[in-house]
């Protein structure tokens, strides 16, 4: 760099001396002297329909010492990374509803959801299933010495079969405990759903919103390229400075990064839209509105749909349901199964073929499963507060999203109703003032600015409100690549080998 | 109706009864003036092929007086002559018919009536709408409807009574510019009277004992500067010699008005709209005089702050008075250009020896326009329709930053402004008055802002264009001037096409 810089000197120094010697030698015509202007700097890479040797400025020539050196490509791995983007636009273009059915068949915690439900209904199954039988060989006091027999086989050899009766309906508990279970899986499957859509559309709408500012960026390039060519005008006439030329170049330097950014974020939400739904889909225009639809939502409205239809609180809520009844299986988990047992073997004592028949039960003296039960209590109770919880963590939540909702849907309406139209009139009023030749077009190119620099941040505030509303409409669901959430809490009662 | 009005009906209908009438209806609206402004054929308004330049034979005046020619651009043979110039070379118009009649072009005169001994006037500031150019309509204040104000015309040693109602929305007071009156009636706020409040009147009355170009005007600065002014002219109990046989009054004015306005912004420092009565470039009416008459032009300047070198082409005048009062002759001035200053009036007379259409204008360069503007943008692109961009504003064209014109080699073009469109109907309107008939196709492409045109021509043209309702084409009079005073064979006609890229 320094190298260059000192070769740029001398190129420099060379230059005058030879202006010098020119100037001694013949004089200029009068008039005919004429410092150009600053030289347009070259475009970014990546901006190559933009390049000075393209239709801007045909006759720009950069001197050498102009600009240091053309910004270098990105390259990784031998490959060019993030080249122009505009041959991708011939592809098709998607709609929300395409990018739905794809996130709705592709999307894997989608399945991890249905998975969640088929985990619970299995345990169900297992827990209502009644114990078997116990089939056992029993051969007591062998070695008995006996008559004629000394050291006998035994008093007895046979085979028992034993069968724990369940009592007091545990099993059925069981399996409606974990039948609740899985009734609590289907609603966090159904939030699931729509986190997974909610981030869709989100995401659809930040692409969308993307891809507009992208286009509008462009405008506003086209106005920066009018504004150096106009300060070159300006120039011309006597009417501009050089630093004034100079800054048009930093604005048309600025207004093409703004461009390469706007394009890099557009290829930024696209691919996290693809990421959602699970397929690779090669970036293509979306197409769609960002201004709603339907009607605005009331704040009222908003938190009653909430607080009724909350997959999250009907979760909760069918949560409260299986622990009731799990406090209900632990409560009669104390109550003894009768444990029968029978059989037939042979008595070497007596030698003959004998019966043998017995009753179990567990004495609840000391373990009445008190403990248990009170935990079970605990976490019923702990169950209400978690809806009363959820309940005002989505009424906080919603609060916040719904602000930035009204205000974002306040600012769009306004900037639709008001404040484009009369920017546009104003461009449009100062366009017919310069056909009469009564402004001048500095002016002109500063309304336009306005007008599509307000269009701008419409379109980021109808994003705004598309995503908010997405949310709102949308039980506060988002994390579309979260993993599924299961019915159970940490803290509960599974650790029992059967589940009960 | 207007002055120049009642006189093309009376020579149209050519007969004294028709005069009688116009008299009678004079008369009735107490309007002594009037009679004076009635036109005094010179006997020989018919149109001839071959007319040659002649002294009216109701006159007794001559056509050379000392090498001074009443009829050909002439200098005379001595400077110390008295005709040198033309300088007391009198008009057609014997002294003894009074004054000339007074005309202000596009300003109407404030009637009058004798109560009690005095003049009696009754002014009306008031917000009143003007229209600078055809369908230019501008918010200015001014009197009576008027910016600005209807002129108010007296004889050396009239009373006089103007009653003044005020009906701005804000006090005024009225200041009689150049009077030496009793103090009380000067009309300088608070410091002689009491502002006049919205809706309230007063009365100035007193002895006018001077006699020459005066004006009246707002003692409030901004309403000033918004356009109250109005002339007083007092005609000279003894009539001037030598005799003029026209007195026109031009009232010269900037307003600064932003572009899709019509409210004048009096608090600008700067100004970009010009006016000559009222009216702007090309919309001002040209002063229309017969060759070899005596004209006498009273020229005030009312800008609120700028200064102006008013240049006549063709003649040269003599400076023969101020604002202050009649200059002696023996220090009248010849000029070609007279800077005028901010609240001063000068009047030139001049013998018009010379015919054609002459630009009478301020030299200031940025007020032979109207609202300058830099000539940068699509105007001097090679794709310039701002059409394409008002088609479509949710996307511009893309610029176009090609220079095929070899000129842009040269640094500062263009120079020459390019101008702004003008509809059929403004085109009409410019060209429907009789004043601009005959003139060369394109003329109002070069009379703007600060400019107006003393057309000189024959008896024979003057009648044409002045006193009947003929059809006279474009170019017709300048070319039938150039064939009798000129040198046709070099003589290029301008095109006719359309003049929708005006400058203005």
């Amino acid at each position: 760099m320094k190298r260059r810089f000192s070769k740029s000197r001398m190129l420099l120094a060379l230059a005058l001396t030879g202006t010098a010697s020119l100037a001694s030698a013949q004089r200029p015509d009068p008039g005919k002297t004429f410092v150009p202007p600053p030289p347009v700097p070259e475009a970014p890479y990546g901006l190559s329909d933009l390049d000075a040797s393209g239709p801007l400025f045909p006759d720009a020539q950069l001197g050498d010492d102009a600009y240091s050196m053309a910004p270098p490509p990105v390259i990784v791995d031998g490959q060019v990374v993030d080249g122009p983007m505009s041959q991708d636009f011939n592809v098709v273009s998607h709609s929300l509803s395409d990018f739905l059915a794809l996130a709705a068949q592709n999307n894997p915690t989608l399945r991890q959801a249905r998975l969640q439900i088929s985990g619970e209904t299995a345990k169900a199954l297992q827990a209502g299933l009644y114990p078997n039988p116990t089939l056992s060989y029993s051969g007591e006091q062998i070695g008995l010495d006996v008559p004629g027999d000394k050291d006998s086989p035994g008093e007895f050899q046979g085979l028992l079969v034993e069968q724990r009766f369940v009592t007091a309906g545990k099993l059925r508990l069981s399996r409606e405990k974990y039948m609740r279970r899985a009734h609590v899986s289907e609603h966090l499957a159904i939030a699931q759903q729509f986190r997974v859509c909610n981030d869709v559309r989100v995401h659809f709408y930040r692409s969308l919103a993307s891809q507009q500012i992208l286009e509008l960026r462009h405008e506003l390039l086209k106005t920066a390229e009018d504004g150096a060519v106009t300060a070159r005008e300006l120039y011309n006439q006597g009417q501009a400075t050089r630093p004034e030329v100079r800054r048009s170049n930093i604005t048309l330097q600025r207004a093409r990064l703004d461009v390469l950014t706007a394009e890099n974020h557009y290829r930024d939400q696209f691919r996290q839209l693809v990421s959602l739904v699970g397929v690779d889909v090669a970036i293509a225009p979306v197409t769609g509105s960002l201004m709603p639809e339907t009607e605005p939502i009331s704040y009222q409205q908003a938190v009653s749909t909430l607080l009724a239809e909350s997959p999250e609180l009907m979760a909760a809520r069918a949560k409260l349901a299986g622990d009731r009844v799990t406090l209900q299986r632990e409560r009669v988990e104390w109550v003894p199964d009768i444990v029968a047992r029978g059989g037939s073997g042979y008595n070497f004592d007596a030698k003959e073929t004998v019966a043998v028949a017995g009753v179990s039960i567990e004495l609840p003296v000391f373990d009445r499963n008190q403990g248990t039960i009170r935990q079970a209590q605990a976490d019923l109770m702990r169950q209400q507060e978690e809806i009363r919880r959820t309940e005002l963590n989505l009424q906080r939540r919603l609060a916040s999203t719904y602000q930035q909702y009204l205000t974002s849907l306040q600012i769009a309406t306004e900037y639709d109703r008001v404040i484009i139209p009369e920017a546009e009139m104003a461009y449009e009023e100062l366009l017919e003032s310069y056909k009469d030749n009564r402004v001048d077009w500095p002016d002109v190119l500063s309304a336009q600015h306005d007008l599509f620099d307000a269009r701008l941040t419409q379109i980021q505030q109808l994003e705004m409100v598309r995503r908010n509303e997405v949310l709102v409409r949308g039980f506060m669901l988002h994390g579309g690549l979260d993993a599924a959430q299961g019915s159970t809490p940490p803290g509960h009662i599974d650790a029992n080998p059967k589940p009960r | 109706m207007p002055n120049n009005e009642a006189r093309r009906q009376f020579l149209k209908a050519g007969s004294l009864a028709a005069a009688s009438g116009l008299l009678a209806g004079a008369a009735s609206a107490q309007q002594p003036m009037d009679m004076k402004e009635m036109p005094m054929p010179h006997g020989h308004a018919g149109h001839s092929d071959n007319p040659q330049p002649k002294v009216p034979s109701d006159s007794d005046v001559q056509a050379e007086m000392d090498g001074f020619s009443r009829f050909k651009p002439s200098r005379g043979n001595d400077p110390d002559s008295d005709y040198y110039l033309g300088k007391l070379m009198p008009g057609f118009r014997s002294a003894a018919a009074g004054p000339a009649p007074f005309e202000a072009p596009d300003l109407t005169k404030l009637p009058w009536k004798m109560v009690r001994g005095a003049k009696e006037f009754h002014l009306v500031p008031m917000a009143v709408e003007r229209e600078f150019l055809p369908g230019y309509k501008m918010n200015v204040y001014g009197y009576n409807g008027s910016m600005p104000g209807p002129t108010i015309e007296v004889n050396q040693g009239d009373r006089v009574r103007i009653v003044v109602t005020n009906e701005l929305p804000e006090a005024t007071t009225t200041h009689w510019h150049g009077f030496e009156m009793p103090v009380q009636y000067d009309g300088s706020e608070t410091l002689t009277q009491n502002p006049i409040e919205p809706g309230k009147s007063f009365v100035y009355e007193f002895d006018v004992h001077e006699e020459g170009t005066f004006f009246y005007h707002a003692h409030v600065p901004m309403q000033e500067a918004f356009g109250s002014v109005g002339w007083f002219i007092v005609h000279p109990r003894k009539v001037f010699d030598p005799p003029v046989d026209r007195d026109f009054g031009l009232i010269f004015q900037n307003f600064f008005i932003e572009p899709t306005q019509t409210i004048a912004d009096s608090w600008r420092m700067d100004w970009n709209w010009h006016t000559i009565n009222g009216r702007s470039g090309p919309y001002t009416t040209p002063l229309v005089v017969k060759h070899g008459e005596r004209v006498r032009i009273r020229l005030l300047d009312f800008s609120p702050m700028q200064h102006h070198p008013i240049h006549l082409h063709g003649h040269t005048f003599w400076v023969t008075g101020h604002e202050g009062a009649r200059i002696p002759k023996s220090a009248w001035i010849p000029r070609n250009t007279e800077l005028v200053g901010i609240a001063q009036a000068s009047n030139f007379e001049f013998i018009a020896n010379n015919p054609g259409d002459w630009m009478f204008h301020c030299h200031m360069v940025h007020h032979m326009m109207n609202h300058m503007t830099r000539q940068v943008g699509p105007r001097i692109r090679k794709n310039e329709s701002i059409d394409q961009y008002l088609a479509n504003t949710q996307s511009r064209p893309p610029v176009d930053a090609t220079r095929d014109d070899p000129g842009f080699a040269t640094p500062g073009y263009p120079q020459e402004m390019k101008g702004m469109n003008m509809s059929d109907a403004m085109i009409d309107t410019i060209w429907d008055r009789r004043e601009v008939q005959g003139m060369r196709a394109m003329w109002p492409m070069s009379i703007m802002g600060l400019m107006t045109a003393l057309r000189v021509l024959p008896e024979d043209l003057y009648h044409k264009v002045m006193e009947t309702d003929e059809a006279v084409p474009k170019g017709s009079v300048f070319e039938e001037i150039v064939r009798r005073f000129g040198d046709p064979a070099t003589y290029e006609a301008g095109p006719k096409k359309m003049m929708h890229d005006m400058k203005m």
